[in-house]
């Protein structure tokens, strides 16, 4: 049964073959994404820390998204 | 209303979104694969070669509605000059661009077995290969055009003219002679699949929807921060 279910009655290597495409693409696309996002995250995090206190302070009380990158950059931290 | 749609609340539903799709994302895949894989009966004709059907017709879907969304709000950006619908669309490109391909790819296996070739210069086809060359041309615009506006011009410019190849694509299959067999699933009118493939069908479609947000999600929020760390650098 499990033989037949791999073989697909002989159209296995096309049926598996275009699923694991498929699946590895987006297992790619996925990963890059959020490897860029990451990226993107932790370099704007650091400017933030970089700047002077004062600054610094301005800056997550203007910008929410600020405050909320440099909360989830320390989590990951 | 346009407090909602302020980049920093924007960016608070991303969050929630991304979170709330991670969360059941593994699990309509597993059902939807198991309704794809097994569940789902072979074709009378075609035998178990149709489940590549559950792959490669979602892919096309989702790269033709990638590029009509691409080529819609080109025109909104070149009419109301919003910012944001270029972020949007740039977003989207790249995801479109993958199903493009994977629609072409997972075709060109299935052609093998059904038509006995992996590829002809047949309408439905090559119209598909010219909209990923479209996608193409509008991530490279992009990539390599340092100029934001003259890049986002150009993107522009690049979508709208290939909106015209979105019904050529669409009505292929009816205006020449193909290989390539009519749509079976008509939103007018009567599909002319059955329920028990037509069930999985639907449900792999949504369950590569949901990726497609996730992927659209945490592009925007990449778009955002981009944004802001220039804003950043610019004080």
């Amino acid at each position: 049964m499990i033989q037949n279910f791999l073989s697909m009655n002989s159209y296995g290597l096309f049926v598996w073959g275009s699923f694991a495409i498929t699946f590895i693409a987006c297992g790619l696309l996925y990963y890059k994404t959020l490897k860029t996002l990451k990226k993107y995250e932790r370099e704007f995090a650091r400017e933030i820390n970089e700047l002077s206190s004062e600054r610094k302070k301005v800056v997550i009380e203007n910008s929410k998204i600020a405050s909320q990158v440099l909360s989830s950059s320390s989590k990951t931290i | 209303m346009f407090k909602i749609l302020n980049l920093s609340n924007i960016f608070y539903w991303i969050e929630k979104l991304i979170g709330f799709i991670n969360s059941i994302f593994f699990i309509l895949l597993l059902v939807a694969l198991s309704f794809a894989l097994i569940f789902s009966p072979p074709d009378y004709l075609q035998g178990d070669s149709v489940r590549i059907m559950y792959v490669h017709v979602p892919s096309a879907w989702i790269g033709l509605a990638s590029f009509s969304s691409i080529a819609i709000l080109s025109i909104a950006h070149f009419i109301f000059k919003i910012k944001n619908i270029k972020l949007i669309t740039k977003s989207i490109a790249p995801i479109g661009l993958m199903f493009t391909c994977l629609a072409i790819v997972t075709g060109s296996i299935w052609g093998q077995p059904t038509w006995g070739t992996w590829w002809v210069w047949d309408a439905r086809i090559t119209s598909m290969l010219i909209l990923a060359l479209f996608y193409i041309g509008f991530i490279s615009t992009h990539k390599f055009i340092t100029d934001e506006n003259k890049a986002n011009k150009i993107s522009s410019i690049i979508a709208i003219i290939g909106l015209i190849n979105i019904p050529i694509i669409k009505y292929s299959v009816d205006w020449w002679n193909t290989l390539h067999q009519p749509a079976s699933i008509k939103l007018t009118g009567e599909s002319s699949i059955h329920s028990s493939m037509l069930m999985p069908l639907l449900l792999m479609f949504f369950v590569l929807i949901l990726y497609c947000a996730l992927i659209f999600l945490m592009k925007y929020k990449t778009e955002i921060i981009r944004i802001k760390k220039k804003n950043l650098n610019r004080l």
